[in-house]
């Protein structure tokens, strides 16, 4: 499985959406993606990139567009 | 083992300086053993004179569902705030799964162990049971975030 397949996985299992809306999809941009969505969320990218998120990080993750930047940070290619 | 992790008790007094909830609210009597940030239990003596009683119900008074629910919650929640600097903390309650097995009647010492599964970033899983006369009277799994802590790591609202 690829980094973006990966990505959307987390995405799509976490908050149960469709691939197709992921590329604009924000934060509170869908009822899932609530304070409790978002903890899941990391902890999801977490697991699967076995990475370990910075606290500053997670406040800063607050699209799916803008977490691929910051996952870049953590050597995760896209 | 540390002191720490062999746990100690509160008495009904003391678990208020970890339990933020009061009179009629407070659904924990005393806490047996808690073990910070591990698990807590203790008890909830039950008499006539509860508040509940004489209106759920009349003619069959037993302990509400949502409140069996709710002491198995604020034991929980002694496991968290047990922790170094979070004495008092309010916490929420985000997502439960109960299941209940049987009534709880006046009379009754309502037993409650809980275990924390896991505990990161302000969110908390985990599970409790609640017993009577030794038999299982309704189990657990909890969500529970303290709010103060979890607002930190969420991203900022957007300005309108």
């Amino acid at each position: 499985m690829t980094n973006v397949e990966k990505y959307n996985k987390a995405f799509m299992e976490t908050f149960n959406v469709e691939e197709g809306i992921l590329s604009t999809l924000e934060y509170q941009g869908v009822d899932d993606w609530d304070s409790i969505g978002h903890m899941g969320l990391i902890t999801e990218l977490e697991d699967a990139f076995d990475i370990q998120i910075e606290t500053d990080d997670i406040v800063d993750f607050s699209s799916y567009q803008k977490g691929k930047e910051i996952l870049s940070k953590y050597g995760v290619a896209f | 083992m540390s002191d720490a992790a062999k746990g100690f008790s509160l008495n009904a007094l003391e678990l208020q300086k970890y339990q933020p909830n009061r009179y009629p609210f407070l659904m924990i009597d005393y806490v047996t053993e808690v073990i910070p940030g591990k698990c807590a239990k203790g008890y909830k003596n039950l008499t006539n004179n509860e508040w509940y009683f004489p209106h759920h119900f009349p003619e069959g008074p037993n302990m509400p569902g949502a409140l069996q629910l709710e002491a198995l919650a604020q034991m929980l929640t002694v496991a968290l705030t047990t922790l170094p600097g979070l004495a008092g903390s309010v916490t929420h309650a985000m997502k439960h799964i109960v299941r209940f097995r049987k009534e709880v009647l006046p009379g009754d010492r309502f037993e409650i162990e809980t275990e924390v599964i896991s505990w990161n970033r302000g969110m908390c899983k985990g599970v409790g049971r609640g017993y009577t006369n030794g038999e299982l009277a309704c189990e657990a799994e909890m969500l529970i975030t303290i709010p103060t802590i979890l607002e930190k790591y969420l991203p900022k609202k957007k300005e309108i």
